[in-house]
């Protein structure tokens, strides 16, 4: 039985992951940097403007992408934090620790974009009736939450687990509010079926230039996770002997 | 050794945390009074006239309600974390999430019921009109036990900590939000006409969850908070 969860142990070692992500951060990089710019690109020079919502609908393919990628955090820490409890896998923890902050600050871009879109379509910069806005602004919250009882805690122990249970809590809490501030009558529109045909609401040149850039958002987030928990590793490690050998060789 | 059933430690633990209150009186009407007083600040800082107060009447009984029980849950776990009982909790070979159940209890029983038990007197000086009154009660009994538990969870994560007043806050209260749209719309709800029994259905649909499954969460808490 002990030996069924070794290759787990194996992955969550900080140096087997610093080691690969080495290998790996070019290859995201250069995918992020062509995907975003070719988003961006096709976004704000070739995408036509929209029959009703004229140029603004630009913003859409940033938000929509951006807010897809905000709603991963919970989940995410969710799942970190089970690793964390159950096999007590310090990278887990390092990886949900960093995810805490850059989940609040896609939220805030979400919440960002998707005012600045409303201000022109709907005419206001915020709608409590809409049920989006205000389940993202308590996702917000809630992160901001976890951000800070990670902040309280003093033994990083103990800080690992507590916030682990906080976000597992966390992340049933946000389907719950999701579910029940939509129990109002909502402004946001429905997501709008695709469609094939060129020209129409929401055709391919609309979602194929969201979906290019939604892979753009999602490879950005992977980097700047795997960039920030690189450097909890170096921070947390670096009594270790490989640790010690890598800064010797970069001096 | 003779072995305790799960019951008599249950109803132990209720007992004593019923006592322990009786003891420390202030602890338990301190909040209450905050409840009293911040519903009594909506007039004066809105408006007095009956018409405005009547929309808001039941919202503001149930924010004053979140609030006030954030302030009473504060000392949920503090003095058994001080003179090391909640350790003895921890140890004893009784199943931990119980004797934590029977803690909201006792600690709903102090602090919950009473808000509940005056709140028709602060719908009536808030002028909401008679048909509210049924679905606000109703709403309360429902809801308070659930905002207890959520956040009993949140109060055993932060029980080690020397000054922790308003970290409990801003984790527990974005929390109580499906509580507190639910408990408002059966009042609104039933003041427009129509029927409160989806919400309150709803509300009572937390309560089961709240109570099977808040307990186990706030047990690894205080495994977590204790332990590391």
């Amino acid at each position: 039985m002990a030996g069924r969860w070794q290759w787990l142990h194996r992955l969550g070692s900080p140096r087997w992951f610093y080691a690969t992500t080495t290998r790996w951060l070019p290859w995201l990089a250069g995918a992020m940097a062509l995907l975003l710019a070719v988003g961006t690109v096709w976004a704000l020079l070739y995408l036509p403007p929209d029959y009703q919502q004229g140029d603004t609908s630009r913003i859409l393919v940033v938000h929509v992408a951006v807010a897809g990628a905000s709603l991963s955090f919970f989940p995410l820490m969710a799942v970190a934090g089970t690793v964390t409890l159950v096999w007590r896998i310090k990278l887990a923890d390092m990886v949900a620790k960093n995810a805490a902050p850059l989940g609040a600050w896609f939220s805030f871009l979400t919440l960002a974009t998707g005012s600045i879109w409303g201000s022109v379509s709907w005419g206001t910069w915020w709608e409590w009736t809409d049920s989006r806005l205000v389940s993202m602004l308590f996702q917000f919250f809630l992160l901001l939450g976890v951000i800070s009882l990670r902040a309280a805690l003093d033994n990083s122990a103990t800080a690992a687990r507590a916030c682990a249970l906080l976000s597992i809590v966390g992340c049933i809490n946000v389907v719950v509010i999701k579910y029940s501030v939509q129990w109002w009558n909502t402004l946001h529109q429905p997501p709008s079926p695709i469609s094939m045909q060129v020209g129409s609401p929401n055709g391919p040149e609309f979602w194929v230039a969201t979906a290019i850039m939604a892979v753009a958002v999602y490879l950005f987030l992977a980097l700047s996770l795997i960039l920030a928990t690189r450097n909890e590793i170096l921070e947390r490690e670096s009594k270790a002997q490989w640790v010690r050998e890598l800064a010797l060789g970069a001096t | 050794m003779s072995r305790v059933s799960a019951a008599a430690a249950f109803c132990a633990t209720l007992k004593r945390d019923l006592l322990i209150s009786i003891k420390r009186r202030n602890e338990v009407l301190n909040p209450f009074m905050f409840f009293l007083i911040v519903v009594s600040l909506f007039p004066l800082g809105i408006s007095p006239e009956g018409a405005m107060l009547r929309q808001i009447a039941a919202g503001v009984i149930w924010i004053a309600v979140l609030l006030a029980s954030m302030l009473s849950m504060d000392s949920l776990y503090r003095s058994d974390y001080e003179d090391g009982s909640l350790e003895q909790l921890l140890l004893s070979s009784q199943p931990l999430y119980l004797l934590v159940f029977a803690k909201n209890i006792a600690h709903w029983l102090v602090s919950g019921l009473p808000v509940i038990v005056v709140s028709p007197l602060l719908a009536y000086m808030l002028s909401l009109p008679a048909a509210g009154y049924p679905a606000l009660v109703l709403s309360l009994l429902l809801g308070v036990p659930v905002v207890g538990m959520v956040g009993s969870i949140a109060v055993a994560l932060t029980v080690g900590l020397g000054s922790r007043g308003l970290i409990l806050a801003v984790i527990a209260v974005p929390m109580s939000v499906p509580v507190l749209i639910f408990g408002t719309l059966a009042v609104q709800n039933s003041l427009a006409g129509a029927s409160p029994v989806g919400y309150l259905a709803l509300l009572g649909a937390m309560l089961a969850a709240a109570a099977s499954l808040a307990p186990v969460a706030t047990a690894a808490a205080l495994r977590i908070a204790l332990h590391g």
